[in-house]
């Protein structure tokens, strides 16, 4: 039986896993395998283990359960190794750069922002700003709409200045919430945001990052929709690479 | 299902749904080498679907009809846009003119409390569950 692997602590971390269950369609208890300084949670890996819903939440509310009891590496979802012993090998080789990273991210939480333009609302923006583009749109609506190569080819410049302006917003948000973190990364492209970041902080620039951003959304709310999500696990913030040299 | 439902406070904190971050889920986190990871070819799809419906046939006819539709004579917003458009275009927060993002800098700098935030937030909190076709998209994809 392969092994799931949920996150990494150190040893003395509290691991409160007896009674809670993990990934599977009949969810698998949950276990630790540990090592004098870390310690993994895995369970027991489902069969044809897929990206489900169930799956996804279970990996989840793990990491949640352990996070409030101290610093956690959550794995990405879905790893799945041979067997415990492999399990322990991975700890055993990298209790350096691990544990290096553990004790950064102790007392800090990852908060992500995601940011969406309100379509009109730019596009109008868009017009405003450029005389060409609103003079070629009167035109086009005086026309009727004009015919489709028109259309076409005058769409093409406006998705060229709102790619230009999503970059610029992205800019600026970025620039006004940036002071308030240790690190921050650039999340995956989502569909729609024009930025998808998160934010490594404490606790009290946390609230402060939090206080801004309500801010921020009040006075941008007419153009875009902005969103925090967390705390959550610092899933952006555990690239062993820096601390490899410690290996 | 909530992601980490402590409480914020009454600030920019989001409890969202755990499809506001899928993305954190499956495409970050600590990998180790040696082990495996299951298949997530379906969703993987989708981000990149994302990437690429900016610059379609469908996208700039779309923007073109909405571009025609728009009024931009009749706007609440119109006697700020100016100064914003140059405010926003700046890169940084230090910008001098008075846009809405430069001033809520300021707001902030000052500490002006504003008693209906949280009113709002929980209005955009219910808004932007109903809103999302990613994640609508991702959830199908995941059942």
């Amino acid at each position: 039986m392969s092994t799931y692997v949920y996150a990494i602590t150190r040893a003395s971390h509290p691991l409160k896993v007896d009674g809670r269950t993990g990934v599977g369609e009949r969810p698998a208890p949950l276990r630790t395998v540990r090592t004098d300084d870390l310690a993994a949670v895995v369970s027991d890996a489902p069969p044809n283990l897929r990206a489900k819903r169930r799956d996804i939440e279970a990996h989840e509310t793990v990491m949640e359960e352990l996070i409030s009891d101290g610093a956690v590496l959550p794995m990405r979802f879905g790893l799945i190794a041979g067997d415990d012993t492999d399990v322990e090998r991975a700890l055993a080789e990298n209790i350096r750069p691990y544990g290096a990273l553990l004790a950064d991210l102790a007392g800090k939480a990852e908060m992500n922002v995601k940011a969406t333009h309100r379509e009109d609302a730019v596009l109008g923006e868009i017009l405003r700003a450029d005389d060409d583009l609103r003079r070629d749109n009167d035109a086009l609506r005086a026309a009727g709409g004009g015919d489709h190569g028109d259309r076409l080819a005058f769409g093409e410049r406006v998705s060229a200045a709102l790619e230009q302006r999503r970059t610029a917003d992205a800019e600026h948000l970025l620039a006004l919430l940036r002071p308030y973190a240790d690190r921050e990364r650039l999340g995956p492209p989502v569909e729609g945001a024009f930025l998808n970041v998160s934010f490594l902080v404490d606790a009290a620039s946390r609230a402060e990052l939090e206080a801004t951003i309500a801010r921020l959304r009040t006075e941008t709310r007419w153009l875009m929709e902005l969103n925090v999500y967390g705390p959550l696990p610092p899933y952006s913030f555990v690239d062993v690479a820096p601390y490899e040299s410690e290996k | 299902m909530t992601v980490m439902t402590q409480s914020t406070g009454g600030g920019g904190g989001n409890r969202g749904s755990l499809y506001d971050v899928l993305e954190l889920i499956l495409d970050r986190g600590l990998v180790i080498d040696v082990f495996v990871r299951v298949s997530l070819v379906g969703i993987e799809l989708l981000t990149v679907d994302a990437r690429i419906v900016v610059a379609s046939v469908d996208t700039y006819l779309r923007f073109a009809e909405a571009c025609n539709r728009l009024d931009l004579t009749n706007n609440s917003n119109s006697s700020t846009l100016p100064e914003l458009v140059g405010d926003m275009t700046e890169k940084g927060a230090e910008g001098k003119s008075k846009g809405a993002l430069s001033g809520a800098a300021k707001a902030i700098s000052e500490g002006i409390q504003k008693s209906n935030d949280d009113a709002d937030d929980r209005r955009e909190r219910t808004q932007s569950r109903t809103r999302g076709t990613r994640s609508t998209r991702k959830k199908d994809d995941a059942e």
